[in-house]
């Protein structure tokens, strides 16, 4: 399996294709079934701005949701009295 | 894949890159009557260039507020000249930008966008903070949606957008420009526009250097922009400017994919965090704040720029203090909220919400890791590719009216050079004047020129070859073999021999045949050529610059270690003759 960091809720996407549309990368492709949610074609491309999240009409449903790569991460302090 | 279609458009004014600078210049050149726009996009306007997911800010000369601390645009000038540009200054762009900002910030609001709060103790209901001069000048705003509601404002007016085609040949007849040729990156077809006027505004060229998280794409600045404009520039032999200003400048920064801006005590993010070490020691203390009850009680005055300079050395000191701190074993280094009130974080989620990655970086902090601003420290210490940032101010040579060598074609935004941290004002104020003078070009002509058509067959040519041969490099090959060569050859640390050896390396590059199996991946291909071209420039222009300039601009020659401003302190324009060859030409910066 590649890698990949965008995933959509069946139920809640409505395959309106915003996502696609808006994408600055063209990391998306409509599904070739009407009413699917999009394919991540290029997810290696993507620049990580999150526009397919908060342009999504369903987001609020969770139709869409960035799971951050792990070499993306930050670095901090998880609680400051521990490490003190 | 089939034959590619040619698709022909013919229009008045034509705009090519739909960032900030390109949906301001349609959507005023759209405000004359009569006059046709077609503003063209390789991504889509509703979320492209560098403000595709919002920013947060923008300076600009404030006249209600600036009048009343008796600080003028001159003096404002000065500062930016001095302590901004660090003497690589266009004082004509930096007037139109910080003297017609708040006007463009008054059409912003009318068009929806929310300048004005309930809590703010400052004339006109405005957030102000400081960022690149002795007082405070930029706006903070909710510049969230600026890219969805610029490009419904360029539609209401009739301006046809098309998206996804990026663009590729200038076409220029007798000196002036007669169209352009695009080709889309869905179907694949070549797009032959003909156009009285235009502007050029695709960005900045930002994959010149390998990105230490492993992913390609995750630039400081959007990865779509490859440079495309100053390519085509540089073959229709207009002069670039500042281009051998690749560096690192950033050092040490928030890390991961996120840079939400909050992290630097001289950000635009005010009230900001504190830099501290393991311990807790504080190694940058928070910013001070202007004191807004006390507006026009005290006049501005020299001191105030002098203060304002010593501070900005001290903080410049202390970011450049932090990575020797950190070689010599200090760090690691945080960011510390731990004293912010409730207010204050309120403000700080308000703030990164409207800028960059912010949106995701809050979904990711608070979300994801389930963790908190004021607990949780996040470090100081990032991993960013070298860029052309906002310091270099790399683009275009232009006249005072935006105007290239080629007539009718305009530049704006960051395809324009001169003038550093332009940024979000360059692009709204040359956006709108390069709009209002394409317009009133295309209405001083009658008919469209008829542009050779060699250039489009060549081209149609060209991404035939690519999408129907069966050999060739996929463009990911290439582009990372460019990166590898930029970052060892014109690297942090440059000289004669390994510059000279870049460019025979690079055409390696050049001859490499690219092969792409869709439209998707001819887009890449195209952007890679630019990428080639981008490259190319950083190499020669960075051989000829025969000096050192400490950071910001961090341009580092191991044979000419000292910065020589005798010499030097010059925009160095670079351009390509009908031969092929390149000339060089030193431009003289403003007083």
């Amino acid at each position: 399996m590649g890698f990949k960091h965008i995933f959509f809720k069946e139920e809640t996407c409505t395959g309106c294709n915003a996502c696609v549309e808006v994408c600055m990368c063209d990391a998306f492709a409509p599904n070739p079934v009407k009413g699917k949610p999009p394919l991540l074609v290029y997810p290696e491309e993507c620049w990580f701005c999150g526009c397919c999240i908060s342009r999504c009409p369903s987001r609020e449903q969770g139709a869409i949701r960035m799971v951050t790569p792990f070499q993306m991460r930050g670095s901090f302090q998880r609680d400051r009295r521990e490490a003190s | 894949m089939k034959h590619l279609n040619l698709v022909p458009i013919e229009t008045d004014v034509l705009v090519m890159g739909g960032g900030l600078a390109g949906c301001m210049a349609a959507i005023r050149a759209a405000e004359e009557e009569s006059v046709r726009v077609t503003l063209v996009d390789k991504s889509n306007t509703l979320a492209s260039g560098c403000a595709a997911s919002g920013i947060d800010h923008v300076w600009s000369y404030i006249p209600p507020v600036h009048e009343k601390m008796g600080y003028t645009l001159e003096d404002m000038a000065e500062d930016h000249r001095v302590g901004t540009s660090y003497g690589f200054f266009r004082r004509d762009l930096f007037t139109l930008a910080a003297g017609t900002m708040y006007e463009r910030v008054l059409d912003l609001e009318g068009f929806g966008i929310r300048f004005r709060y309930e809590d703010s103790k400052i004339p006109g209901g405005f957030r102000i903070v400081p960022q690149f001069h002795s007082v405070p000048t930029s706006f903070n705003f909710d510049g969230g949606p600026l890219k969805p509601v610029l490009t419904k404002e360029a539609r209401r007016r009739g301006v046809q957008i098309v998206n996804r085609v990026q663009m590729t040949d200038l076409l220029v007849r007798e000196g002036q420009i007669a169209g352009a040729v695009g080709v889309s990156n869905r179907t694949g077809d070549i797009y032959f526009f003909r156009s009285k006027s235009a502007v050029l505004s695709s960005g900045r060229s930002n994959r010149l250097s390998r990105n230490p998280t492993g992913f390609d794409f995750n630039t400081r600045m959007p990865s779509p922009m490859s440079g495309d404009g100053t390519s085509m520039a540089i073959r229709a032999g207009l002069p670039v400017i500042n281009i051998e200003f690749l560096s690192n400048i950033l050092g040490l920064g928030p890390c991961g994919n996120y840079n939400p801006n909050y992290g630097d005590p001289r950000n635009t993010v005010q009230p900001a965090a504190r830099i501290v070490d393991g311990r807790g020691n504080v190694i940058v203390p928070r910013t001070q704040f202007y004191d807004w009850e006390s507006l026009g009680q005290v006049k501005w005055t020299e001191a105030v720029r002098q203060q304002w300079l010593a501070d900005r050395k001290a903080w410049r000191g202390a970011r450049a203090g932090l990575v020797k701190r950190h070689a010599s074993g200090e760090g690691p280094f945080f960011l510390d909220f731990s004293e912010a009130s409730d207010e204050e974080i309120a403000y700080i989620e308000w703030s990164i919400r409207h800028e960059g990655k912010g949106t995701q970086f809050l979904r990711y902090f608070l979300g994801e890791e389930g963790a908190d601003l004021r607990r949780n420290r996040q470090e100081y210490a990032g991993l960013w590719p070298r860029e052309i940032s906002g310091t270099a101010a790399k683009g275009l040579w232009v006249d005072k009216n935006l105007e290239t060598e080629i007539r009718n074609l305009f530049g704006a935004g960051d395809e324009v050079g001169g003038l550093p941290w332009q940024a979000s004002p360059g692009a709204f104020t040359q956006g709108w004047h390069a709009g209002a003078m394409a317009a009133r070009r295309a209405k001083e002509q009658r008919s469209l020129l008829q542009p050779e058509r060699e250039t489009v067959a060549r081209r149609a040519q060209m991404c035939d070859a690519m999408v129907n041969g069966s050999d060739g490099f996929h463009w990911k090959e290439v582009e990372i073999g460019v990166q590898n060569l930029m970052d060892f050859y014109c690297g942090d640390v440059r000289s004669e021999g390994l510059l000279k050896r870049g460019l025979e390396r690079i055409e390696d590059a050049k001859q490499a045949p690219l092969r792409a199996e869709n439209p998707h991946e001819l887009g890449r291909c195209l952007d890679v050529m630019s990428i080639i071209d981008n490259a190319e420039l950083v190499l020669r222009s960075s051989l000829e610059r025969k000096e050192s300039r400490p950071g910001p601009l961090g341009f580092v020659r191991a044979d000419y270690p000292d910065q020589d401003d005798k010499n030097w302190l010059v925009f160095l324009a670079i351009r390509k003759d009908e031969h092929g060859r390149f000339n060089f030409a030193k431009l003289p910066v403003d007083p």
